[in-house]
């Protein structure tokens, strides 16, 4: 399967990018690592007039932690380096623990976290780690600047963003936890490595903060908001499952979706 | 660009598949294609030294840049690595399609274990979780398994 | 040699990346072949218009541009079979579709980017037609089989217990590595059309291509490179390959057709696709009085050359290791709107052996005896054994096979709890294999070496090492002594095909026996030069002393010979989320004589490991409009290395009394014993009920729920 022709340029700063976004309009889309859109390509769901290569732009990749203490993590960062961040296992695992799922080394040394985002597939894994971390999506356009979304904003269904077809995302943001922050990721596949049919992020502090957010529960990560509550008040694992799994449709998705959460929660608690 | 430490040039569309530049321009077809869409591994080169899909990358991206292929991996002598060699000894190839993006997935993480001041030692069942995004649909896996546990047994 | 685990000469090449396989094969001047493809699964070709012009476009080729320069599929009539013939797949599609990706049009531009380009601005107009996925709504039978034996009334009427059971297995795709293809050019000058094709053999291609171009075999040279797996799917031609030669042939330059992965899963032929009613008629101590089956096959749109066989061989095998003197068993396979059956692993043994032990244990809940001694008292003891449907068994030990599969698997297992439900199986199986005729033709050259010429080529099975090991032993030299030559049809002894487990009984008797009639002239040459020849012939001087080269030919011919084995699986499912997992397999293999164990254990993991996926994940889904859903990896779940269970195998020996090396077949014992010991495990688990496979985490779930509901509470 041979991707239909179009035209390449290979940005090399943020601006040049946003430049070329902007006048390419809705013909053109940005390359980031590749490993969703060039399988579109080659199957010919995708054909955009203009590619515009992120990769070269040094400036979008890299993992740091500001004064803050927040986690900043560059759009075009590889998947590859979030695994093996010393910092974000320590203070962050939920993170490290949900790109382990993420496709294979070989996709994994090209994938980024940005691309893995932007595509928004409802079975992806990073999205939904994202969302329960209250992440912030920080995106710039070159005729509007910059402007940050929360989560709940910046997924707005199946593999749709509340990206403009002239914006980038260029950085993800996460809050530092408070202090004893724990976390945990679990998911269901059919084989290895396979695509989640269903997961559960769980972040869990002393001193009442509660995340949980779902994957497959919809085309959209979601926070199950009962569950959390429940969480809070000091609910025992399986009453906080059904909870998490409550609002879903088909019976065994709830089923997979309360025993993922259960084993979450069993995760968190050793 | 560079591929095995040799130059190799060539024009290519913006649509010419890395994969189709190291097969047909560069005439190394021992990288094999078996799926276009990044999941059978086939096709699975090195790029610096980190395992990559060369059917997910444009020829065009590679400007620059240095690949390994499986054609890179025996010696200047021509002599197989233990790898390759164990390949052989624990019956890990029937048609030998996948063989060479086996190859180029295990070679990547025996340097990433080489290059690691404290490695862990790999237990089976992860040895199988990192052989997990290669397809064979020949062997059941048990020989290339066998095949790298036995490398990194030797190797620690 | 016989007997020895020798590492395989073949492997460097592969290991250092020089093996060429078709798409690694370039010709000078050589275009490139796309097809336009039907998207409907069933309709009327109103017209197609082809655009005046296109990029690196040389030519856009219809059925009407053919004309009668093709014919349709020869289709092969099992015996004793009806088959409806006319239904042969035609090259292009002729004024209908009836299969999405059915193709239409063959485009042929300077790349393979650029003929997809140009596929895309053929505009074909189809007028859609109703619609039949499901073989009970078919209005046409393409092939049906019967036989009787017995008086089958008479059987059930002195039953004191008779099982009923119903059983089906959805198609699968074979999805090798690498997908088919061929390079086709014609040679005006010799008018020598040269097919290049990743196949199973050179015989069957060169056989069908001169059937649907109508030219002599002589005019066409057929050859197999390096093949990347096939597993039955590379056996018939492809429709494409019909077409890309009869382009060549029209066009005058070389064409390549290198399949790409999305036509493979779509447009690849499937295996399985199979249901049953059985009925078996017990005594009251569990001895098998009789058998009837009524098997419903889901064939396709179309007839290709080898769509009747799978069907056929499950109705042929459907008794088993058992001696059941008395069945009634009917096949009918039924036109659907979906893409042709074909051979894949197993080809109609697994379908057998998976309906009968899944009711063999059955049989054992109803009537209350133990599953392994109901098995016992009817199991095969005596060879020669004719089975009701006419096939003869030549030799076996079904019960060494369950002793020792029982043996393997070890204590009971754990039992069921709260958390999951746990289930046990077993299986007994037997597989046709071997059968028609192979050869092979041997010189001795220069230095005492020697070169072999196969008909069998391989793709994955080690013909190289295991005919240079079974040539050594008989010649008494080193294996390096010994250069196969496969795969050239110019050249190539005569020979069937390299398919359903029979290339070492058959090909590799002919190496023997010419190897033998090698010796037998480098004997007399001896004696007649004044070579000394003790044991061990010094070939070399022979080599010297021969005024023309030393060579020997033989052809192999014989019946059938019957591999057979035992399987025993173990799984556990969560109870909370239907999840399976496959605990432990036994596989119990008997292949006769085995040349060389370490091969043969590679086709035992492999086989099983492909049974796993029907297991698990594996499944060619088609909606209500015909639409193939299975299009991409993503989709059509093949198992990783993460997913494969521990297997612990064993052997039985039993020699075939049929050819020389004593050998039977184990190309396809995995994909048999392994589906069928697993199904029975899952049955198990859920206390009896019975599921189809893939056995998915949903349907499990689901199925445990019923279980608990019909339970009531507790």
């Amino acid at each position: 399967m041979k991707p239909a022709p179009f035209a390449y340029a290979a940005a090399q700063s943020v601006d040049e990018a946003l430049a070329l976004l902007s006048e390419g309009g809705e013909e053109a889309r940005p390359l980031a690592g590749g490993q969703s859109l060039v399988p579109m390509l080659n199957f010919r769901l995708a054909r955009p007039a203009l590619l515009v290569d992120l990769n070269p732009v040094d400036e979008l990749a890299g993992i740091a932690v500001p004064e803050d203490q927040s986690l900043r993590i560059g759009a075009m960062t590889r998947q590859a380096s979030l695994l093996r961040s010393a910092v974000v296992g320590r203070r962050w695992p939920l993170l490290t623990q949900a790109v382990a799922h993420v496709g294979h080394a070989a996709t994994r040394s090209r994938g980024t976290i940005g691309g893995s985002v932007a595509h928004a597939d409802p079975k992806a894994e990073l999205p939904v780690a994202l969302t329960a971390l209250d992440a912030r999506f920080r995106v710039r356009s070159r005729e509007r600047g910059a402007r940050t979304l929360a989560a709940a904003e910046f997924f707005a269904g199946p593999f749709t963003t509340a990206l403009r077809d002239d914006e980038l995302l260029v950085a993800i943001e996460v809050p530092a936890p408070p202090r004893h922050t724990r976390m945990a990721f679990a998911e269901y596949a059919r084989t290895h490595g396979d695509f989640a049919v269903a997961g559960v992020a769980v972040v869990v502090a002393p001193g009442g903060h509660a995340a949980l957010a779902l994957l497959g529960a919809d085309a959209v990560p979601v926070r199950a908001h009962a569950a959390e509550r429940a969480l809070r008040d000091g609910a025992a694992a399986p009453e906080v499952a059904r909870l998490a799994a409550a609002g879903v449709a088909d019976d065994h998705r709830r089923a997979l979706i309360s025993a993922l959460t259960e084993r979450a929660l069993r995760t968190l608690s050793s | 660009m560079h591929i095995n430490g040799r130059v190799c040039e060539g024009e290519v569309e913006p649509r010419t598949l890395m994969s189709d530049f190291i097969r047909h321009q560069a005439g190394l077809t021992g990288t094999h294609v078996g799926c276009e869409h990044g999941v059978c591994g086939a096709c699975t080169v090195q790029l610096d030294s980190e395992p990559i899909r060369a059917c997910l990358m444009l020829a065009v991206q590679g400007n620059g840049r240095a690949l390994r292929t499986v054609e890179g991996l025996a010696g200047p002598d021509g002599a197989l690595t233990a790898l390759q060699r164990a390949f052989t000894e624990h019956h890990a190839l029937q048609c030998g399609f996948c063989t060479s993006g086996f190859l180029m997935t295990a070679d990547a993480l025996l340097r990433r274990q080489a290059s690691d001041p404290n490695p862990a030692p790999l237990t089976e069942a992860e040895v199988r979780r990192e052989l997990a995004g290669n397809l064979c649909r020949c062997t059941g896996y048990e020989g290339i398994v066998s095949a790298l546990l036995d490398v990194l047994g030797t190797a620690s | 040699m016989i007997g020895a685990s020798l590492r395989r000469r073949e492997d460097a090449r592969m290991l250092r990346g020089e093996t060429r396989y078709l798409d690694d094969i370039s010709e000078a001047g050589m275009a490139h072949a796309a097809f336009v493809r039907s998207p409907f699964a069933h309709a009327a070709i109103e017209s197609i218009s082809v655009p005046e012009a296109a990029e690196g476009l040389v030519a856009v080729i219809t059925a009407a541009d053919l004309g009668d320069a093709v014919r349709p599929f020869p289709v092969m009539e099992p015996r004793g079979a009806e088959v409806a013939t006319a239904e042969a797949h035609p090259v292009l599609a002729t004024g209908q579709v009836r299969y999405v990706g059915q193709p239409v049009a063959l485009v042929i531009a300077h790349s393979r980017a650029l003929a997809e380009d140009a596929a895309e601005l053929v505009e074909v107009e189809y007028e859609p037609r109703p619609v039949v996925t499901s073989p009970r709504d078919s209005d046409l039978t393409l092939m049906r089989w019967h036989r009787r034996a017995g008086d089958v009334e008479a059987a059930f009427a002195a039953a004191a217990h008779v099982v009923t059971g119903r059983y089906a297995l959805p198609r699968l795709v074979a999805a090798p590595m690498e997908p088919r293809g061929c390079i086709a050019s014609h040679d005006a000058a010799a008018d020598l059309l040269t097919v290049f094709c990743s196949a199973q053999d050179t015989h069957r291609p060169l056989e069908h291509l001169a059937h649907i171009l109508d030219r002599p075999p002589s005019a066409i040279r057929v050859i197999v490179p390096d093949v990347g797996g096939a597993f039955g799917s590379k056996g018939v031609i492809a429709p494409e390959v019909a077409a890309v030669a009869a382009a060549a042939l029209r066009l005058g330059i070389g064409v390549k057709w290198a399949e790409d992965r999305l036509e493979n899963l779509v447009t690849g032929s499937q295996g399985r696709g199979i249901e049953g009613e059985l009925e078996l008629a017990l005594d009251d101590e569990g001895r098998m009085l009789g058998l009837r089956a009524r098997l419903r096959s889901d064939l396709g749109g179309y007839l290709l050359t080898t769509t009747p066989l799978p069907p056929h061989t499950a109705a042929t095998l459907i008794a088993g290791c058992y001696d059941i003197g008395v069945a009634d068993v009917e096949v009918v396979g039924a036109r659907t709107h979906k893409v042709p059956i074909g051979p894949y692993r197993g080809a109609g043994r697994p379908d057998a052996a998976y309906m009968l032990e899944s009711l063999v244990d059955e049989a054992a809940r109803q009537t209350g005896i133990d599953r392994v001694t109901l098995r016992r008292r009817n199991l095969i003891r005596t060879f020669p054994h004719t089975t009701p449907t006419g096939l003869e068994y030549d030799s076996g030990d079904f019960e060494r096979c369950l002793d020792l599969a029982l043996e393997l698997a070890g204590d009971e297992a754990q039992a069921s709890d709260a958390g999951h439900a746990r289930g046990t199986g077993i299986a007994v199986y037997v597989e046709r294999a071997g059968g028609a005729f192979e050869s092979a033709a041997i010189e001795l050259l220069p230095g005492g070496r020697f070169t072999i010429a196969s008909s069998s080529s391989p793709h994955g099975q080690g013909h190289d090492t295991t005919w240079a090991q079974i040539a050594a032993d008989r010649l008494g030299v080193e294996l390096d002594a010994i250069e196969l030559r496969f795969g050239d049809s110019a050249g190539a002894p005569p020979g069937v095909g390299t398919f359903g487990s029979r290339s070492v009984a058959m090909a590799g008797s002919a190496v023997a026996l010419a190897a033998e009639q090698l010796v037998e002239r480098g004997r007399e040459l001896a004696a007649e030069v004044g070579i000394d020849a003790d044991d061990a012939l010094n070939w070399t001087a022979l080599a010297q002393a021969a005024d023309a080269p030393l060579r020997a030919e033989a052809t192999f011919r014989s019946a059938n010979v019957f591999s057979s084995g035992a399987y025993a699986a173990g799984v556990r499912i969560d109870r909370a989320t239907g999840v399976l997992t496959v605990e432990r397999l036994v596989a119990v293999d008997d292949a006769g004589t085995l040349i060389n164990p370490l091969l043969v254990h590679g086709q035992v993991i492999g086989g099983a490991v492909q049974a796993l996926g029907q297991c698990l994940s594996e499944e060619a889904v088609y909606d209500e409009d015909g639409q193939m859903r299975s299009g991409s990896f993503l989709e059509y779940g093949l198992l990783t290395a993460a997913d494969i269970p521990p297997i612990v195998t064993g052997e039985v020996q039993t020699p075939s009394p049929l050819n020389p090396l004593g050998a039977k077949g184990a190309g396809e014992g995995g994909a048999v014993g392994a589906l069928a010991a697993v199904a029975n495990a899952v049955t198990d688990a859920l206390g009896g009920k019975y599921v189809s496979p893939p056995f998915t985490a949903e349907k499990l779930w689901r199925a445990l729920r019923e279980v608990d509901e019909a339970a009531g509470p507790r």
